[in-house]
């Protein structure tokens, strides 16, 4: 504080020249009346515009995206960073904000690269403002120019942005040399407006609609192509000096485009045949054989994200990301390709959009795929390998690629192909208890077990932990952090095998599971209490899991001599295209048998769903907060 | 670091400008090359290096590491470089991960200072084959840094990497660094270790290790004909530690600590913030009280113009000495702190330019400026005082300072009953001294007639206790009819150093400064704006700035209160009963309300248990791992937490299971009690745990372990509301 103090004091005079123009009463009430709206946001775009226009530059189509945005402070002040992303395609030529008196306000901009923490390094950058909204109904207008040099790389603009809009228009306009679709997703439940007229040699097209809000500020939602309201701008052909240029007229052309970049990757390497044959030289089989090498990439080859330029569709040789013993994407689905390629199979680099990208391969655009994989050809199948999941078994596929289109190198032609989808029941997790109850306390032998994608989920977090450290983290694991849980006895199966089941088999103790009152024993005894309070309360968006899960729970509570039942929760069952949910208990002889069983089917659950949802969810609640009581006779 | 010091940095890195051209210079190319001749010639036989059996279930064993220092003057200018190697081995795909990005500075031209930074890598396979990673080649370069990612690294291999840092200073007459306080040991164990310090000889150096950390061996010393240095020592088997709760390291863990100093004459040798050895040849391995007394016997000569306290203190009578001072000191904290607080925050937010308003504003930009200050008001007064110089205690006892930066001044006023001022901010209080400093040694600095320093004695600083320490929260509990929840007012008062965080947690400044402006009669920099048009925007902006931040505030606090019950809570409303600012005694005391869903209550058949131990907050919890300790216990305070829990029992329901709420387990490191009771229908619950010590010997942790398990234990006991 005194620091601060000091330094203000240094400055000179300066910084107030700004000429802050008030809002007008009429703002002002403006301003309320849309807080009552949007009460949870500060500020609303009052009017949002966006023109595009097109120009031909190099031989290239650039676009210039003019945005103007009239931003008002509903809430009583606000202080907001206003950002414009670009990078190594585009730059940013205006970046200007005007008082309500449309004088330009001298609000002082920064230019910086932007890191993604999922990225090692990316050519992102960010132009920024920090402005302030000194009163309720202040306001700004915004104006900015994108230029984008290739048109390859506009692939789209949304409706939605960080701020609610009141006002909301896209106007592009084509001229009579550029072929260019446009692709609209997402309109069904926005009233979007949409007019085309002819001036002079250009479409002008339209785009009106009001009352968008906000982007959703919610984990584990499904991709924004899938959410929001936007055009895809499918840039077909142009016309230049008389000569037409195709661009992305249908998908061989992306192909093509995508095919080009991997021609001069280098494949001649004797340091990739002598590791191929050493992971391959004691291999009795074709299929022990490939193992070896998918295997060995997923252990051995970290993932290490580069986006820059053209590095970030061009895959590096495979030579280089097995030198290295890193690379992204590409570059290890590269790698795959070639150590197959040399161990005699017929492997191909197959380009795909992952489960976050809501198109597929009848869009011809570079939006259409992140991702980059590797496609083996055997005995008449297509059989796919992702070398940047760790863990995964030959044959197994991520959820986050499951049922989507990809496409597939076919020399000078291509092979679209779904990648095939698998059930929940693949990736079961069991919880499995024997329990008596020693002194107050719950002791007994205890079981988990994990298949598909919930066991390459469990060796991926065990193997990363240090060796030294992995046997108490594993405690911790099985108790859940709870920390009246104590583990001992752990016997494991092998934890580093990806195709076996997991098990995990340990003495579990509770001590404060049991709670005596006279001559009644209140227990609790589903202390883990999955999906506790997982009701979706003001969620806008479907609720996606990382996969599709099947959760089985089986408790046998020996009841203690001299002790009878004398309340059990409720069962309940709950079951949908979506998701199951049940759980049962009852008394087996001198048992008490707890069944539970959690089955998110297609790994999401959707706003559909919600009333359902919460409505087992609060059933579930109460079931849990509820205790068994055994009674002394 | 004090204060100019610490300006004079910020200052530096607000007006950096990098200007490194792209391309190296020659100069650079040279550099690089000589660096790696120098680290890498020797070349290591790895293959007799063989890791201890009791490490090899470790991530990674440092087999090698080494940290150099030197300082030397090339020319006319003054140069410091820091070498590390380390030699790592990587023993499971954690730590190859772990070690596989580095990111590192760009050489670059800092106000004119050359920065150098060379990183070298290296990897050694377990078939003794040497790659050299070409880091031009690999590094990417971005605009804050540079970033390499390791090709060819693989579990087994051994990583050996050097960063090099180097800086060059232009001629100066007196330049002190960045003093170096350090602990020998990594995350990862070490094998062997090496320390050395080498220099010039125009710099003087105080150099120490610590805590059985090897003596400091000579290596090379000044002679005529040898114009450098070398110090330094070496150490094997250095054990990796996982810093437990309550520990300072520097303290415990063997270390090293310098300060290098250089000076062209004596005379810009006295102006130097620092303890400097007489010669500049010799070494400074400790400070004596003689020299703290030569540092600052001129240091603190009375100071500052009084004119604003003598025209407060006039006409006031006091029944004391103490109770003068006391005025007066909070009558400067804030005429000359929360006075401005409002200047800072119009200006920041650019509501208005406010400083025009302030003529000739006193500041004080230090410690050593504030108590000159005071000691002018207490001279005026004919108050005696002493000044006290004492030092945290992580940073060890006051007899192995040597780091001046390691210094705090306390003033000790002679009245009656002596009072000590320390802390300078809008929360300081009279008799409340940083808890670091309390309960350890210190020196006094004599003043004789309330003007002249002429002695210095060793002394102690005062030690507080667990009682004045504490934090008291009252919670009156209400179920819902229908038991599907429960409302909660609770009512928390904190004194002492439990205080001081929760001012600073619960607090804004519109909490307090209105109430200064009227206590003392002094006006809010809005209303000092002569044209009413412009006060008028002006507070309108303001007024907007202030309901935004209490909403902020409030959503803060919600979340603050939510995280010590470890629930979700609704209804929050949060109300200031009292800002505590004015003495140790003085309570914060604030009440909230909110109310909690089921998530304490379990139905039991026709009954209810509540989960009331929950109520009491977090507890910490010693698990299975950390119930032994070698370490000794150290903490920042005794401190106490009380809690008085109310419940109404509902009608036609009474309370079972009391019997297992009453606990007490004290012993002499503290202890936990709780005590329940029906009365009129309302059960009462209290709850105190508290530690009473600052600091425990690690021979008293299962003491300590006791009392918190208990409490721990409570936090899950439950009591049966059961129908009639």
């Amino acid at each position: 504080m005194k620091k601060i103090f000091l330094i203000i004091l240094l400055l000179p005079f300066i910084g107030y020249c700004q000429k802050k123009i008030d809002p007008t009463p009429e703002d002002i009430s403006k301003a309320k009346e849309l807080r009552s709206l949007y009460d949870e946001e500060d500020i609303v775009l009052l009017e949002s515009d966006n023109l595009i226009t097109f120009s031909i530059e190099d031989n290239k189509v650039a676009v210039n995206n003019y945005t103007k945005e009239h931003l008002m402070n509903i809430n009583s002040r606000s202080d907001i960073q206003k950002p414009v992303f670009y990078d190594g395609e585009s730059e940013i030529q205006k970046f200007q904000f005007y008082y309500r008196n449309k004088k330009e306000a001298r609000i002082l901009s920064k230019d910086v690269s932007y890191t993604d923490n999922d990225l090692f390094h990316n050519d992102a950058r960010v132009k920024y403002a920090n402005v302030d909204f000194p009163t309720q109904g202040y306001t700004y207008f915004f104006e900015s120019i994108k230029h984008t040099k290739d048109i390859k790389y506009f692939t789209s603009v949304y409706f939605t942005s960080e701020y609610p809009s009141v006002s909301r228009k896209i106007v592009v306009e084509i001229p009579d040399w550029l072929n260019v679709e446009l692709f609209e997703k997402n309109f069904e439940n926005f009233d979007i407006q949409k007019t085309e007229e002819q001036v002079g040699d250009k479409k002008i097209i339209t785009y009106t609609t009001a009352n968008i809000e906000a982007y959703y500020d919610e984990n584990s939602s499904p991709g924004p192509s899938y959410i929001y309201p936007h055009v895809l701008l499918l840039a077909k052909d142009f016309t230049n000096k008389g000569e037409k240029q195709i661009l992305f007229n249908e998908t061989k052309d992306l192909y093509t485009w995508y095919k080009s970049l991997t021609e001069d990757i280098s494949h001649e390497s004797e340091l990739l045949n002598e590791k191929v044959t050493a992971l391959t030289k004691d291999a009795t089989t074709d299929e022990e054989k490939i193992k070896n090498i998918y295997y060995w990439i997923q252990d051995n080859i970290r993932y290490i994200a580069f986006e820059d330029g053209i590095a970030g569709f061009k895959p590096d040789s495979a030579e280089s990301v097995l030198t290295k013993r890193y690379g992204d994407c590409k570059g290890m689905a590269n790698l795959a390709k070639e150590m197959l390629v040399i161990a005699g199979f017929d492997a191909r680099l197959t380009w795909i959009g992952t489960k976050r990208i809501a198109y597929n391969y009848s869009t011809p655009s570079l939006a259409v795929d992140n991702h980059m994989i590797c496609t083996l050809f055997k005995d008449g199948k297509k059989i796919f390998l992702d070398p940047t999941e760790k863990f995964s078994a030959f044959g197994e596929y991520a959820e986050r690629i499951q049922g989507k289109q990809s496409m597939i190198e076919n020399k000078d032609s291509f092979l679209l192909e779904e990648v095939p989808t698998s059930t929940s029941k693949k990736n079961k997790e069991y919880f499995l208890f024997n329990a008596s109850i020693v002194n107050e306390e719950i002791e007994g032998q205890a079981s988990r077990k994990y298949q598909g994608e919930s066991r390459a989920d469990f060796l991926y977090n065990f193997n990363n932990l240090e060796s030294n450290k992995k046997q108490e983290a594993l405690k911790d694991y099985l108790a859940r952090n709870n920390r009246n849980i104590f583990i001992s006895d752990i016997e494991t199966s092998n934890l580093e095998n990806r195709e076996a089941e997991i098990d995990v088999k340990y003495v579990l103790k509770h001590n404060k599971a049991v709670s005596s009152f006279d001559n009644e024993m209140y227990i609790d005894l589903d202390f883990y209490k999955e999906f506790d309070n997982y009701t979706f309360e003001e969620r806008q968006t479907n609720y996606n899991f990382a996969y599709k899960k099947d959760v089985i729970t089986e408790m046998r509570l020996k009841i203690p001599e001299s002790y009878t039942v004398s309340a059990l929760p409720e069962s309940f069952s709950v079951d949908n295209a979506n998701f199951k949910i049940s759980i049962s208990l009852q008394k087996e002889t001198d048992f008490i048998v707890y069944k539970k069983e959690f089955e998110i089917k297609n790994a999401t659950i959707t706003t559909s769903d919600f009333e359902a949802w919460n409505d087992a969810i609060t059933k579930l609640n109460a079931i849990y907060n509820e205790q068994i009581i055994l009674t002394k006779s | 670091m004090n204060m100019n010091k610490a300006l004079l940095i910020t200052l530096v890195f607000l007006m950096s400008v990098p200007t490194f051209a792209q391309k190296k210079s020659k100069e650079h190319l040279k550099k690089e090359a000589s660096v790696k001749a120098y680290i890498w010639s020797e070349k290591t036989d790895f293959n007799s290096i063989t890791i201890p059996s009791d490490l090899e279930d470790q991530s990674a064993v440092i087999l090698y590491r080494e940290v150099k220092y030197i300082y030397n003057r090339p020319h006319n200018s003054i140069e410091y470089t820091k070498i590390e190697h380390e030699q790592i081995k990587l023993l499971d795909q954690v730590a190859v991960k772990d070690f596989s990005e580095f990111k590192y500075q760009k050489t670059e031209h800092i106000q004119g200072l050359l920065n150098t930074f060379i990183l070298g890598v290296k990897i050694i396979k377990p078939s003794g084959e040497e790659i050299e990673i070409d880091v031009d080649n690999e590094a990417i370069k971005e605009e804050d840094e540079n970033k390499l990612a390791i090709p060819n690294l693989e579990k087994g291999d051994i990583l050996d990497y050097y960063f090099y840092s180097n800086i060059i200073v232009s001629e100066n007459d007196l330049y002190q660094f960045d003093d170096v306080e350090d602990i020998v040991g990594e995350h990862y164990p070490i094998l062997d270790f090496k320390f050395s310090l080498e220099t010039e000889k125009d710099f003087f150096v105080s150099l120490n290790t610590y805590n059985n950390a090897p003596e400091l061996e000579t290596y090379a010393a000044l002679s005529k004909e040898n114009k450098t240095r070398l110090y330094g020592f070496t150490m094997q088997n250095v054990a990796s530690n996982d810093f437990p709760r309550w520990f300072y390291p520097l303290v415990e863990l063997p270390a090293y600590k310098f300060q290098v100093l250089f000076a062209r004459t004596r005379k810009h040798e006295k102006k130097a913030d620092a303890f400097m050895p007489k010669e500049v040849t010799t070494i400074k391995k400790d400070i004596n009280k003689e020299e703290i007394f030569n540092l600052y016997e001129d240091k603190f000569s009375p100071f500052g113009n009084l004119g604003d306290v003598e025209r407060f203190l006039k006409g006031k009578e006091f029944t004391s000495e103490e109770e003068k001072v006391k005025e007066a000191f909070y009558f400067i904290r804030h005429k000359y702190f929360t006075n401005y607080v409002e200047a800072f925050v119009v200006d920041e937010s650019k509501i208005m330019y406010p400083y025009g308003y302030y003529k000739n504003p006193i500041i004080f930009n230090s410690d050593e400026q504030f108590i000159k200050f005071f000691a002018a008001f207490l001279k005026d007064n004919k108050i005696d005082y002493e000044i006290l110089i004492g030092t945290k205690r992580y940073n060890g006892p006051i007899k192995d300072l040597l780091i001046e930066d390691n210094v705090d001044f306390v003033l000790k006023i002679l009245t009656e009953k002596p009072l000590y001022i320390e802390h300078f901010n809008q929360f300081s209080t009279v008799n409340q001294i940083n808890p670091l400093l309390e309960n350890s040694q210190a020196y006094a600095l004599k003043v004789v007639d309330r003007k002249h320093i002429e002695d210095i004695q060793l002394t102690s600083l005062p030690a507080s206790d667990h009682i004045i320490n504490n934090t008291t929260e009252s919670i009156a509990i209400t179920l819902l009819e229908d038991f599907s929840g429960m409302q909660i007012k609770r009512v928390s008062a904190t004194t002492g150093h439990n205080k001081i965080e929760a001012q600073k947690d619960r607090l804004n400044f519109y909490d307090y400064i209105y109430k200064d402006h009227e206590k003392y009669g002094t006006k809010s920099v809005l209303d000092k704006v002569k044209k009413e048009k412009d006060r008028l925007r002006y507070k309108k902006e303001y007024k907007s700035l202030i309901d935004k931040q209490k909403e902020k505030q409030l959503e803060a606090l919600e979340k603050q209160t939510a995280s010590e019950y470890e629930l979700e809570m609704d209804d929050y409303t949060f109300n200031v009963l009292n800002n505590g600012r004015f003495g140790v005694e003085d309570p914060l005391e604030f009440e909230e309300a909110f109310s909690l869903k089921e998530d304490l209550i379990r139905k039991a058949g026709n009954n209810y248990i509540l989960l009331i131990g929950k109520l009491i907050g977090g507890q910490a919890h010693i698990d299975e791992e950390h119930k032994q300790r070698d370490n000794n216990i150290y903490m920042s305070y005794p401190r106490s937490y009380t809690n008085n829990i109310s419940l109404a029992i509902p009608e036609g329901y009474s309370v079972q299971g009391l019997e297992k709420l009453n606990k007490n387990v004290e012993n002499q490191t503290g202890g936990f009690s709780s005590e329940a009771i029906v009365n009129n229908n309302v059960l009462t619950i209290k709850t105190n745990k508290y530690y009473k010590n600052y600091f425990e010997p690690a021979a008293n942790w299962p003491d300590m372990v006791a009392f918190l398990d208990e409490a721990y234990l409570f936090y899950d006991d439950k009591i049966l509301l059961k129908k009639n």
